[in-house]
């Protein structure tokens, strides 16, 4: 279970401190990775920079993936994320503040395969970690990289 | 013949020339003299001199001369000296009398100085208008990119922050709940509530601000159906409450489908909560037929107001009841009012303390297309 890899891009320290705790509380026993603005994560799934060697085939389970980064922006790296062969297939899971119009329909024309607003109200937010978790950690057969 | 010819010439309202092969007046009318201050019966007098070099002039008349090819509306402009600059449109044409076998050329002028002034100067008033037109169109775009930048930021930035209020006082509350007494929990119950608050502001404050930017499109749209499925969603939300909604069957407006919809959203939340304090309440929503078949109306049996107040009901933040008995962000009402308004309607409210609301709204663009 443990390389089902969790891919969170979140800039925010705040968010990330809240969704790990979320995570925590619901149990997600995965692995997590952080990457902190869309270039590291460009380089996380893409295995260059830092993570050079890392194998682009081992695709994480789920990404999710915040709009409003640093650097490369969360619409961005959904865009390269789905123009490259190896990782097009990535269920990639948009988790944003807003849900104004054109975040949400761009997410989806580019691909998105799910678009969660984070709700200000915490217990809000467990209850969505928890579907999210049941979905796309348990129900949802990733295309390939975790288990072969 | 002759008399007959000079009597049209003389006649006419315009400045007429009878020149010879050498451009030389043989005769001119009276509206010439008058026009151009030429001592009354000159004549004998070449074109190109006199203050009538006009240049290509010379030219174009020696071509009908030589031709007898004619011209019409040949255009110059030229200042004629103690008569100021003229724009002229010219006709000439060669004339061969049977007395006379030279040729002669008839030349008429057609001032048309004022009209061509008016015309440049409404091109310039054009001018100026389309400019200032771009201008404001131009500030107007930057005004809404603005705009949308600062909802777009709100939306992402303002949320946030929230978010980290919200989740680490939750977070104090159940993990060191025996750290805290009393008085300490529920200061942190204040700080979650007041997030969730703040929260509720700017959704309704964004929603307000994108009523006025997209761009309607008219259709039929049902509002018993409308109505219908609001209803379901709030009895879905708070399946205890004892509500009867009656919805008069076959309301139908030309209007914006998603306006409409939260603006009945608006409407219908509203009568839903300010009943919640009455065992059994009961919603209306039907045609307010003496006002005409595009008004309606939105009744509910509960709270209501002090119609005292009724004019502050449509104003931004402006809240009638207190916070702790009916929650709410005042935002609502004016968002109701926006939507009618872009729909060329008005809307009006009738109540009594503990005695119900009545919301009278019109969509008059029924046959806008």
């Amino acid at each position: 279970m443990s390389q089902k890899i969790i891919l969170l891009i979140e800039d925010n320290p705040d968010d990330e401190e809240l969704t790990l705790l979320a995570f925590q509380k619901c149990k997600v026993a995965n692995e997590v990775v952080v990457a902190r603005d869309g270039a590291e994560a460009l380089d996380y799934l893409f295995a260059t920079a830092a993570y050079a060697g890392r194998d682009v085939a081992a695709l994480p389970q789920v990404c999710l993936l915040d709009l409003k980064l640093p650097k490369v922006d969360g619409l961005e790296v959904l865009r390269r994320v789905r123009a490259d062969p190896r990782t097009r297939r990535l269920p990639v899971v948009i988790l944003t503040s807003s849900k104004q119009d054109q975040d949400l329909l761009e997410s989806y024309d580019l691909g998105a395969n799910s678009y969660i607003r984070k709700p200000v109200d915490f217990e809000r937010f467990l209850e969505a970690v928890k579907q999210l978790q049941l979905y796309w950690l348990v129900l949802n057969e990733a295309p390939g990289g975790g288990n072969p | 013949m002759r008399a007959f010819a000079a009597s049209i010439v003389e006649t006419v309202r315009h400045p007429l020339l009878v020149l010879d092969a050498e451009l030389r007046v043989r005769a001119a009318n009276k509206a010439f003299y008058a026009a151009f201050r030429v001592p009354d019966g000159q004549t004998d007098f070449a074109l190109n001199g006199e203050g009538f070099d006009i240049p290509g002039l010379q030219d174009r008349l020696g071509q009908v001369a030589d031709s007898g090819e004619a011209f019409e509306g040949f255009e110059v402009r030229h200042d004629f000296p103690g008569v100021g600059p003229k724009t002229l449109l010219l006709n000439a044409r060669l004339v061969v009398s049977e007395s006379d076998p030279s040729p002669m050329i008839l030349l008429a002028i057609e001032d048309v100085t004022e009209k061509k002034e008016a015309e440049d100067g409404l091109r310039r008033l054009n001018d100026v208008l389309e400019d200032r037109m771009r201008e404001r169109t131009a500030q107007l775009e930057t005004a809404n990119q603005e705009m949308e930048a600062f909802c777009y930021s709100v939306s992402h930035d303002l949320r946030a922050p929230l978010r980290s209020i919200d989740g680490f006082s939750r977070e104090l509350l159940k993990s060191y709940a025996d750290r805290l007494d009393d008085r300490g929990r529920h200061y942190l119950q204040r700080v979650r509530s007041n997030s969730q608050r703040i929260a509720n502001l700017i959704d309704d404050l964004l929603q307000l601000s994108r009523l006025s930017q997209i761009e309607m499109k008219y259709e039929t749209v049902d509002l018993t159906t409308l109505a219908a499925s609001i209803v379901a969603d709030l009895r879905q939300r708070e399946p205890n409450r004892q509500v009867t909604v009656v919805i008069e069957p076959g309301l139908t407006a030309r209007g914006d489908a998603g306006l409409l919809r939260v603006a009945l959203e608006n409407l219908l939340e509203n009568a839903w909560k300010f009943t919640s304090k009455k065992p059994h309440a009961t919603i209306e929503v039907g045609r307010a037929g003496h006002d005409g078949p595009s008004a309606f109306f939105i009744r509910d049996d509960g709270a209501g107001f002090d119609p005292a107040f009724a004019g502050k009901l449509f104003g931004a933040f402006q809240r009638l009841h207190h916070e702790r008995d009916f929650p709410g962000t005042g935002i609502g009402l004016v968002t109701v009012q926006r939507v009618v308004h872009r729909h060329g309607g008005t809307i009006r409210a009738e109540g009594a303390v503990g005695n119900g609301a009545m919301f009278y709204f019109t969509l008059p663009h029924g046959d806008e297309p």
